[in-house]
């Protein structure tokens, strides 16, 4: 930069988005000023509101200065190995999606060819048993990873489970203290700035607030960014869900670090697990079910779960999430439903992306495009990887579900399916938020089974791979219980 | 009850490997490649049948590689120093352009990154503000392969991942003729077998097109499942056969000839590194081995006689000829497709890359990868072939870009082939990348495929093209205090790479460890 670097930043919404977002530029920009305006939270921002993360939160932290281990000690965050996955597939059966390996390699070849192969020959246990994180995780235990390549422990990640307003509020305090201003706010108005692009944000007291920079984390609507590019892109054919019941149970329940979503006939619902509580709801459509039905349904499937508020929400993307000096974070840019609970790690991401490429004040279109073209190839396939939950799980049963298996698919998200069914391979994609090992899992707990073994399985032969693959499960059979349940865990975490 | 298993099992049966015949047309290095790794890797799904013929020379593409061809080693459980000593081979650390960006100008293309970033911020943008803030200073000081090269020293890049050390990479300089039959050495060692004879004609299955054989001089027919093209620039099945068509890129890489001349190696070090120095029409290559040094001048005939090349090339080399300068013609440019039907073409066959950036046998083992990744089991699916060739086509367009940035970027106006090359118009792709480079520094992203970051910044840099912003994090940091780490950087990397042995010292002590009894 010689001149033109970007002095002023006004951010718009003061959640979790918003202010993680003020923080990042605080840091990496600490001569700039940055400044949050708190509007009134829209309740279908679900980067804000239902914060689950991808293990990637671990270095976004770090970034901005957030102690992971405090955030536990005080009871903000719970560790999150992976979600088990219950009457998805066509027979129904359960598994484990978890952050981390599934199996080793033998011989150079890929643990998931190996099991491919081995469970044709019937001489295969559900692919999750060679999972540490998931056998850790069902049997309620856990330890933070070992660096130790040798260790079982060595094979996992996690992300965490994040309770909202304890979470909001210690990004408040650190983005007070790197000295971003906060104040609270309702947009009244826009104004556009000559030569294209926003001058100003009018709020309804009559403030002006300006900046080089606006940054629209305000949820969905996406009030700032809609004024300088209206595009939408809909996702709903392949992302079904517009309908979201939230609620809470307020009794004490044991830590987990895994958590649930459950497909039932309306759709699926979710049991997070969160410090001292657990985060229950219901995903469905509205053109079938309606508020009240939802209501129902829930609190006779799971435990506890009363009341809850109904949300709308429609899954879509805006294709320019960054048009001349307005860009949109989290929801704003790209809204999906919580499965997998991608939302705020999607948001983390790209204000790292935006960090990485912040152009001058000029905005020069080739600095956006990089931006935009690099964060589309990521949205796409995280629409791709939850839209395979929907339209290949295999489940007929329920008026959710029937017809969703005969819809078209994306045309990046057919042509892995392709793949994997014709060689058990995943096509490379860049920017890939969920590595192979998550595709694979995904792929094999949907029951989406490849109809040859891999042509390199041959290198190894079957009885070889057996006896490793036997005592891969052996160990990990046996793991959980030489590890601290994980209330005992925390209890230590919190003493130390 | 053994019937009731043998149907309820009837899944184990499918579990096995149905077997390809894979027949592979061409004995070059592409072919003997293709061949070690389908043995190696797929010893339960392939049969591997080489066709060659003696009386048709290889092109023996490529004595200079890139770091990618270790992983094929390995792959091969060979072991490097066995390998290298077959090949007359010497390590390689970049390439060292010479004349490229104006007369009188060098620059190593290194295998390895450019300092080390800092909260995020890669190392280039500090190095440019300071460069604006009147620091004289050489972005390559904090190369550690160009520091090694220029001193002509070799050591082995670190393991630890934290080391400064392991930042850097290494390619091997060898004798492509001796690469081939030492790979057919492994090949036929692990079952491959071997044809010697010409193809007369091909037969095709009626209905799909597939080619069903090849009929032989000798009226004896080679049948198969799959055939791979190496057949060279002929491209006997992907063009010949099945009429693929040519995608042209003279236009943009008008260089279509060689002219080799090795020579006795001069006395002094050996230089791990290749040079590629500009000429008038075109730039020629020097390419040390153990027991002699390559030569060659990459011209566009429509500039330079083949005569005046040969005269040019024997003017420039630095040691006794050891053979009459032989001319090698080709073109720039690529079948549209290298998987077509049951064909796959790897090579020289699906297209042509001229030798700048040392790629030929990068592109042959990527076409090998993938094809080792995508081996049919069952039929040939169309989602195989396609995958096989998107991979190509971004593989291709990526090194072609970055062939035509070494011509396009430069302010040579002294004879009429720069005149071309520096005002012709680039494709667009290599047009946005410029301009994003020249606006902010920044190198378009992506993370599979050749040339990342590193090496794109080394030709921008090295050719004169400055950026005129820079990340405006590098601005937070004080100017001195910056200066002093920059400083100290440099000179750990100057006392680092003033430990390591020499070039030729360090080859010297693998021969004698290799010849000593175990």
């Amino acid at each position: 930069m010689t001149d033109g670097a970007i002095r002023s930043i006004v951010v718009v919404g003061g959640g979790i988005v918003g202010l993680s977002a003020a923080l990042a530029f605080a840091h990496a920009l600490p001569q700039a000023r940055v400044e949050v305006i708190e509007t009134p939270s829209d309740p279908a921002a679900l980067a804000d509101r239902m914060p689950s993360t991808l293990p990637a939160t671990a270095h976004f932290h770090a970034r901005i200065g957030i102690d992971e281990t405090e955030l536990i000690r005080r009871g903000i965050a719970l560790h999150r190995l992976g979600t088990r996955f219950e009457h998805w597939s066509a027979d129904g059966s359960t598994w484990i999606h978890a952050f981390g390996d599934y199996g080793r390699p033998v011989g150079g070849i890929g643990f998931h060819d190996l099991w491919l192969r081995a469970r044709r020959a019937r001489q295969a246990l559900a692919y999750d048993r060679y999972s540490a994180a998931a056998m850790i995780g069902e049997a309620g235990r856990f330890v933070h990873p070992e660096d130790d390549p040798r260790s079982p422990l060595a094979t996992y990640v996690y992300g965490l489970q994040l309770e909202p307003t304890g979470y909001r509020s210690r990004l408040l305090d650190a983005a007070t203290g790197a000295g971003v201003f906060i104040s609270p706010g309702a947009v009244a108005h826009v104004e556009q700035r000559e030569g294209g692009g926003l001058g100003a944000v009018l709020l309804q007291d009559g403030r002006r607030a300006e900046g080089d920079l606006f940054v629209d984390c305000a949820g969905p609507r996406g009030h700032l960014i809609s004024s300088v590019d209206e595009s939408v892109e809909d996702w709903s054919s392949w992302l079904p869900v517009d309908r979201l019941l939230v609620g809470e149970t307020t009794s004490t329940v044991a830590p987990a670090s895994l958590d649930a979503a459950v497909a039932t006939s309306v759709g699926w619902r979710w049991a997070i697990p969160l410090p001292e509580r657990r985060a229950f709801g219901l995903a469905f459509r509205s053109s079938e079910t309606e508020a009240a039905r939802a209501r129902r349904i829930l609190s006779l499937e799971e435990e506890g779960a009363h009341g809850g508020e109904t949300v709308a929400i429609r899954c879509a993307r805006r294709p320019r999430p960054w048009v001349r000096n307005v860009l949109a974070l989290g929801d704003a840019a790209t809204a999906v439903d919580p499965l997998h609970g991608t939302n705020l790690s999607l948001a983390h991401s790209a204000i790292e992306r935006a960090i990485e490429l912040l152009p001058g004040r000029d905005f020069h279109p080739l600095e956006l495009a990089e931006y935009n073209r690099r964060t589309e190839q990521e949205t796409l396939r995280v629409r791709d990887f939850l839209a395979l939950h929907y339209l290949r799980s295999g489940r007929t049963r329920g008026e959710f579900w029937a017809g969703l298996g005969k819809r078209a698919l994306p045309g990046t998200l057919a042509r892995t399916v392709e793949h994997f069914l014709a060689r058990g391979r995943i096509p490379f994609f860049e920017e890939e938020t969920f590595e192979k090992r998550s595709w694979v899992a995904a792929m094999i707990g949907l029951g989406l089974l490849p109809d040859h073994p891999s042509a390199m399985t041959g290198a190894v032969p079957a009885a070889e791979a057996a006896r490793a693959m036997h005592a891969m499960a052996a160990t990990l059979a046996d793991l959980p219980r030489r590890l601290p349940p994980y209330s005992d865990y925390l209890t230590r975490m919190r003493r130390s | 009850m053994a019937l009731l298993r043998a149907v309820r099992y009837g899944g184990i049966m499918k579990g096995e490997l149905e077997r390809q015949r894979v027949v592979v047309l061409g004995g070059g290095t592409a072919g003997w490649m293709a061949a070690a790794a389908l043995v190696r890797l797929l010893p339960h799904a392939a049969d591997v049948h080489v066709v060659e013929s003696a009386e048709i020379g290889i092109v023996g593409v490529g004595e200079a590689t890139l770091p990618h061809l270790r992983a094929y080693v390995q792959t091969l459980g060979i072991d490097e120093a066995e390998f290298m000593r077959a090949t007359h081979a010497t390590f390689k650390l970049g390439i060292d352009f010479r004349d490229f960006g104006a007369v009188g100008t060098s620059y190593l293309h290194p295998f390895g990154s450019f300092g080390t970033e800092m909260n995020g911020v890669h190392f280039h943008h500090f190095w440019r503000r300071m460069l604006a803030a009147g620091r004289d200073d050489d972005l390559f000081r904090y190369s550690i392969c160009n520091v090694m090269a220029a001193a002509h020293r070799f050591a082995p890049p670190a393991a630890d991942p934290t080391s400064l050390l392991s930042t850097y990479s290494y390619a091997y300089q060898f004798d492509a003729t001796l690469f081939g039959p030492y790979l057919r050495r492994y090949a036929e060692a692990r079952g491959a077998r071997r044809t010697e004879g010409k193809v007369v004609s091909v037969e095709q299955h009626s209905g799909t097109g597939d080619v069903t054989a090849l009929r032989m001089d000798d009226g004896s027919r080679i049948e198969g499942d799959l055939f791979v093209d190496c057949s060279g620039f002929r491209s006997l099945l992907l063009a010949g056969t099945l009429g693929e068509e040519w995608e042209d890129w003279s236009h943009w890489l008008p260089c279509d000839r060689a002219c080799a001349l090795p020579c006795a190696p001069p006395p002094g070090p050996i230089e791990p590194y290749t040079r590629a120095t500009a000429m008038t029409a075109g730039w020629r290559w020097r390419i040390p081995l153990q027991h002699r040094v390559g030569n060659g001048y990459v011209y566009s005939s429509a500039h330079i006689s083949d005569d005046e090349a040969a005269d040019a090339i024997a003017a420039a080399v630095e040691g006794t000829p050891l053979a009459e300068p032989r001319v090698l013609r080709f073109r720039a440019g690529r079948r549209r497709r290298s998987w077509v039907k049951n064909v796959v073409a790897v090579g020289l066959a699906s297209g042509f890359l001229e030798p700048l950036e040392s790629t030929s046998i990068y592109l042959v083992q990527g076409a090998i990868t993938q094809l080792v990744e995508l081996f049919p089991q069952g039929r040939i699916t169309d989602a195989d072939r396609d995958e096989f060739n998107r991979v190509t086509d971004y593989e291709y367009d990526r090194i072609r870009d970055f062939l035509i940035l070494h011509y396009h970027a430069t302010t040579r106006a002294d004879s009429p082939f720069w005149d071309h090359v520096r005002t012709m118009a680039v494709p667009d792709s290599l047009e946005e990348k410029i301009a994003l480079w020249r606006h902010a520094g920044r190198v378009q992203h992506y993370s599979q495929g050749l040339f990342l970051e590193p090496s794109w910044i080394a030709v921008y840099v090295g050719q004169g093209m400055l950026p005129d912003r820079w990340d405006q994090r590098a601005d937070a940091h004080d100017a001195a205090a910056l200066a002093g780490a920059m400083d100290r950087l440099g000179a750990r990397i100057a006392d680092a790479v003033g430990r390591m042995p020499d070039h030729a010292a360090f080859l010297a002590r693998r021969e004698a460890m290799i010849g000593a009894p175990a």
